[in-house]
């Protein structure tokens, strides 16, 4: 089997060792994290327009199997790659080879023999951690990926303990499946704002967008998972953030209710928004009915007991947690603590 | 913007090394045990990538501490504690 690996140049410069880590000065690219993830998602659906089957778990870098599509592309893995560095763009570079590790190299282009510090970033534990192991490796003077496959599974145990051991199977080919995406349906609204658009125009501008959003043909009925609510901004630049939606939901009340508050974080005029669907989730007519009766004394005595509570310990007593980006690695990002609204 | 504050957000701690780096004290409590430790690396695509090396301490009054030095061997922070 024959996997291939598409890396964003930019990526692909970092991990190489004629590079020092952090940015190069005057280092041209994307302006900011939210273009990167675009970039990597319009890459991946590129490739899914293919017809690949695409794993990406990191930003910047995808892997799918050339096997399946060749008879699409003449015969050729060449012709597969040709097709997919036309689908992806002159900012990605490609590789290949019998495992996601040998096509990383391949794509980030390692000189062959490749040094064992380019084990440093794929075993899945920290840098300090994998440096320490490279260096153990270079002192005995194993500098090759090469020489280092030579030795046997008991003397890289006995020597380097479970992280050699895991270095050894990934340098033999030993590695768990492919586990690619499930293709998503481009489902995205996009909306011009006039010069000075703020406040309860814009409010507007989104309510118009969440209602397109939800009347595109492609929609099929179903409900939505998550939005990411993104703007251009006049002075230049983007911003987007995303908005899980707790549960399924193709309402335009749900959809108003989560995103109006985020508008408040956008940092400055903006000349366009767009609305994106993140995920698609059953047709709404499997929902549950969510409507319960006796809501109205239920509210009444909610909201009594959030002024009684702010009467008494002050009006930061009752916060709630407003999800700003769950899956982020940085954990202040996670979410905000807002005040719980009034009822 | 007014009315949100962060969840989670980094605080200034003092914390003592040893020669390799690795937390010994913090604000004067010995560590016992360095549970675990990772590396979070993100922005690379911006002029200004954040790093981070974690670590997850027990402390030696029973605490247990995420603790994290930013790059280039910055000032230490405690999160999530």
């Amino acid at each position: 089997m024959e996997l291939a690996c598409v890396i964003d140049k930019r990526l692909a410069a970092q991990l190489r060792p004629d590079r020092a880590w952090g940015p190069r000065s005057g280092r041209t690219g994307l302006p900011d994290p939210v273009e990167a993830g675009e970039a990597t998602e319009t890459m991946v659906r590129a490739l899914e327009t293919l017809g690949a089957a695409v794993e990406s778990e990191q930003s910047g870098e995808a892997f799918f199997a050339v096997d399946g599509l060749r008879g699409l592309y003449g015969g050729e893995a060449a012709g597969v790659l040709a097709a997919a560095q036309r689908a992806v763009g002159e900012e990605f570079q490609l590789g290949t080879g019998r495992t996601r590790f040998t096509a990383f190299l391949a794509a980030v282009g390692w000189a062959r023999p490749v040094p064992v510090a380019a084990l440093r970033t794929r075993l899945g534990v920290s840098e300090r951690e994998a440096g320490e192991l490279i260096e153990a490796l270079e002192r005995l003077g194993i500098g090759t990926l090469r020489a280092f496959t030579r030795l046997s599974a008991d003397q890289v145990a006995d020597r380097f303990g479970p992280l050699g051991q895991r270095a050894l199977r990934l340098c033999q080919g030993e590695e768990e499946a492919l586990r690619p995406r499930t293709p998503q349906v481009e489902l995205a609204e996009e909306i011009e704002l006039p010069e000075g658009t703020a406040g309860c125009r814009l409010d507007r501008a989104l309510e118009l967008l969440v209602d397109r959003l939800l009347a595109a043909p492609q929609r099929q009925g179903r409900t939505l998972l998550g939005l990411r609510l993104g703007a251009v901004l006049a002075s230049g630049g983007s911003w987007s953030v995303e908005q899980g939606l707790g549960r399924p939901s193709a309402s335009a009340k749900v959809l108003r209710n989560v995103l109006v508050p985020r508008l408040e974080e956008l940092p400055g005029p903006a000349t366009s928004l767009r609305l994106r669907a993140v995920g698609l989730g059953p047709p709404a007519r499997d929902q549950l009915e969510l409507s319960v009766g006796g809501s109205e004394p239920r509210r009444r005595r909610l909201g009594a007991a959030i002024r009684e509570v702010r009467a008494v310990q002050g009006a930061e007593a009752l916060l709630k947690i407003l999800p700003v980006d769950s899956s982020s690695r940085v954990p202040e990002r996670w979410g905000l603590l807002t005040p719980f609204p009034e009822l | 913007m007014p009315g949100l504050r962060r969840l989670y957000a980094p605080q200034r701690v003092a914390v003592r090394t040893d020669p390799r780096g690795v937390p010994a004290k913090v604000d004067g409590v010995a560590v016992e045990a360095v549970r675990e430790e990772w590396l979070v690396e993100d922005r690379w695509w911006t002029p200004r990538p954040l790093r981070r090396h974690y670590f997850d301490l027990a402390l030696g009054d029973g605490r247990a501490l995420t603790v994290f030095r930013g790059a280039g061997g910055g000032s230490w922070y405690r999160q999530r504690a």
